[in-house]
């Protein structure tokens, strides 16, 4: 697969086709990945793809909207790429899709690589992206059925009252807002954040609960019917805050309540751009 | 619950009905608890949801949103996309800990200044039973 | 000859400081391990590598009031925050000891930062000499060594069952009494090797590399998090931000980081490092150039959290290696 891609991404860059492909390399660790950016097609050689290769590379995108690039995705990836390109912060024209069949990634950090898939491959229902200019990979013959979707989320659900209180407030506490979790999502990509608005000042300066609380919930509620579950958030966070139990339960939520899932096609309607006269949503009855 | 509770509720009225609603309330000398601190905003779909987690973070034991009914907003389809954002937010506020009957929507027009009392008295009233929203 | 307290001794002294003093030690939290006050011995974690967060939280902390402000009668009185409690800081690795000291050059020249000088008076600092070395550790190329005491009260080795103990200071030698202390024949063990980055010169290469590609190449990946700043033993930018309810005001600081995309935008919205590789440039000619210029040293002790926690990989060690090829000297 490794030269599968390579010969591609140089093909890529010596038609012009691209001025750049973002994909992975091996990092310093020897054994985890980190992104890389081919600017020339001899640097082709040092891409890999593999299950260490986690992170959610359409974000840098939005860093080259005026050039051509090629990006490798992995499935999730691609609903973040159709999200993008559904919203219009990426023009389909400039970027050349080289999509992975993905085995799954497995729970990664510098000097940490596990056998353990990650949560989110567990429960993962697509192997194959959903859209691609090029494919690598063979998809699988079979596949062993994914892990419950909510399962987890079904748990904070269930908890009374004053348990979902005090877990969500030490969440809220551990939080330093280095913003990681916002500098790696592709979906969030505003230029000016709301937490670094000053009129109004919604959320201020201060490294602690209550303002970690609105940091954290109105970023859940900004990705509602738009995070793409990849999850690089949580695994990117130095407290190891469990942030997709914020965002699957909204991603539940909307399935439920729209029957609307982000990333499926880049020309849906997206849940909150439109309205059903009829639906009532348990609200003013 | 202590005695001598208040529930300190802001409430978010459209201008054009709720807040007219609210309006012949008064005129109509139809009392209701004082409890609520009313913000008039164009609509209720202009209601930004992080207005609501604000609220509920400087101290509001309650949150009123009330705009027109569904077909009537002046701005015509303002209540159409608040109604899909409060469900949503509800939701994600009751899973956080702020239980869903602190955070309500309701449709008040400007000739319903009886139902806007009804509904500040019967939200005012499950709010000094649920007690203080307990502060993080 | 060297002095050794038992571990029983050890404990039983702690016991007795978290009584009149707050007592900060790494313990273990639904998270990572990180330094925080104890209320009692048992959750003091002996065994780890380092903390996710270095201790400088504690002197220079992620948000702190700085004073109120409140109008009064048409007077204006100004309260200054102070720091009351005495504090003893246990478990801190001789590289985070380099990183406060780093700090002390920013934040005590004069006229010193008033909190963070508090903060620093009112507290000891018991060290604790590395045992081994993690992959993602460097600190003899930043010259500290896994058992240097030059930077704390009291330092701790272990050493089979008991610790060696050198009482460095005053401060230190007033907080351990004697009575608990044993004189011993026990060697203290040599300490572990750090793998070695080459470092030297740096400084003149940097000078060098300003406009060099390898910035901008660098930068594609990073993020531009604040996560390398703020694990950073020596890393010490922050914002400030007035919060006014009712007539009172509160001066709060915060820690900011030098890779937010906002953080030199200027009123009227001009940003001189707008662009991802001037900030992240920006990151390492202070580290290696601009604060040894100040201050005569490079402001990084060789912890490696930044190695371990960056999302993408930007590795200091690689950086380092990288522009010293580029300034043409002949480096692994």
């Amino acid at each position: 697969m490794n030269q599968q891609l390579r010969d591609k991404a140089k093909e890529l860059l010596e038609r012009g086709t691209v001025e750049c492909v973002i994909g992975y390399e091996r990092a310093t660790d020897g054994s985890s990945a980190r992104p890389l950016f081919v600017y020339q097609p001899e640097e082709a050689d040092r891409l890999i793809f593999d299950q260490t290769c986690t992170h959610n590379l359409v974000k840098y995108l939005l860093n080259k909207k005026d050039k051509t690039t090629a990006v490798v995705v992995k499935p999730c990836d691609s609903r973040a790429l159709n999200l993008l390109f559904n919203e219009k912060q990426i023009q389909r024209e400039k970027v050349s899709i080289v999509g992975v069949v993905c085995p799954g990634i497995v729970e990664t950090g510098w000097n940490q690589v596990s056998q353990t898939l990650q949560g989110r491959c567990q429960r993962c229902r697509q192997h194959t992206p959903l859209v691609y200019d090029f494919l690598v990979g063979e998809p699988p013959a079979e596949e062993a059925p994914p892990a419950e979707a909510y399962a987890d989320v079904a748990e904070i659900e269930a908890k009374p009252l004053a348990e979902r209180q005090a877990f969500w407030d030490e969440q809220s506490k551990r939080c330093i807002r280095c913003y990681a979790c916002r500098q790696v999502c592709p979906g969030c990509y505003c230029s000016e954040c709301f937490v670094e608005q000053l009129q109004p000042p919604w959320v201020g300066i201060k490294i602690a609960p209550p303002e970690n609380n609105m940091w954290q919930t109105i970023r859940a509620f900004h990705l509602a019917g738009r995070c793409s579950g990849c999850n690089e958030c949580e695994r990117v966070c130095p407290m190891d805050i469990p942030l997709s139990l914020l965002n699957r339960k909204l991603e539940k939520e909307v399935w439920e309540l729209f029957e609307f899932q982000a990333g499926l096609s880049a020309e849906a309607v997206p849940p909150f751009a439109t309205f059903k006269k009829e639906e009532t949503l348990g609200i003013g009855e | 619950m202590a005695v001598g509770y208040q529930p300190r509720i802001v409430g978010c009225l459209c201008n054009w009905c709720s807040y007219a609603g609210a309006d012949l309330a008064g005129t109509s000398r139809i009392s209701y608890p004082a409890n609520i601190r009313v913000i008039r905003l164009p609509c209720s779909g202009r209601v930004d949801p992080m207005l609501i987690v604000k609220s509920f973070e400087l101290g509001a034991d309650g949150v009123l949103v009330a705009g027109c009914h569904p077909g009537e907003c002046h701005y015509l389809e303002g209540n159409y996309h608040a109604r899909r954002r409060f469900a949503l937010l509800r939701s994600l506020l009751d899973y956080l800990g702020i239980e869903k009957e602190r955070f309500q929507v309701e449709w008040v027009s400007a000739s319903e200044g009886k139902r806007f009392s009804e509904v500040v008295s019967s939200f005012t009233g499950e709010l000094a039973r649920l007690g203080p929203r307990k502060e993080a | 000859m060297t002095q050794t307290i038992s571990r029983k001794n050890l404990l039983s002294w702690l016991g007795r400081l978290l009584e009149e003093r707050l007592l900060i030690a790494p313990t273990h939290t639904t998270g990572p391990t990180l330094f925080q006050p104890v209320s009692t011995v048992e959750d003091i974690v002996f065994d780890f590598d380092n903390t996710a967060l270095s201790a400088k939280e504690w002197f220079f902390p992620a948000t702190e009031t700085l004073f109120w402000a409140e109008a009064t009668d048409g007077r204006t009185e100004l309260v200054p925050a102070t720091v009351e409690r005495e504090a003893v800081i246990f478990g801190l690795r001789p590289c985070d000891a380099k990183g406060l000291a780093l700090v002390d050059k920013a934040f005590l020249a004069e006229p010193a930062d008033t909190l963070y000088q508090q903060h620093r008076d009112k507290a000891v600092l018991v060290g604790l000499s590395c045992r081994k070395v993690s992959p993602q550790c460097f600190c003899t190329s930043m010259g500290t060594t896994p058992n240097d005491p030059t930077h704390v009260d009291i330092l701790l080795t272990e050493a089979e069952e008991d610790y060696i103990v050198q009482i460095v200071t005053q401060k230190g030698k007033a907080l351990l009494p004697d009575n608990l202390l044993v004189e011993s024949e026990v060697v203290p063990p040599p300490p572990p090797s750090p793998p070695v980055v080459p470092a030297e010169g740096i400084e003149e290469v940097m000078r060098q590399a300003f406009d060099s590609p390898y910035w901008s190449r660098l930068a594609d990946r990073c993020v531009h998090c604040n996560l390398c700043a703020y694990v950073c033993p020596t890393c010490y930018c922050f914002d400030i931000r007035d919060y006014e309810s009712k007539g009172k005001i509160e001066r709060v600081r915060s820690w900011e980081s030098c890779q937010s995309p906002g953080f030199t935008r200027q009123a009227g919205g001009y940003n001189p490092r707008a662009s991802k590789e001037a900030r992240l440039r920006q990151r390492f000619y202070h580290k290696l150039l601009y604060f040894p210029e100040d201050f005569g040293a490079i402001a990084c002790v060789g912890c490696g959290r930044c190695v371990q926690v960056c999302p993408v990989n930007i590795d200091i060690r690689e950086v380092i290696s990288d522009i010293q090829k580029i300034g043409g000297r002949n480096v692994p």
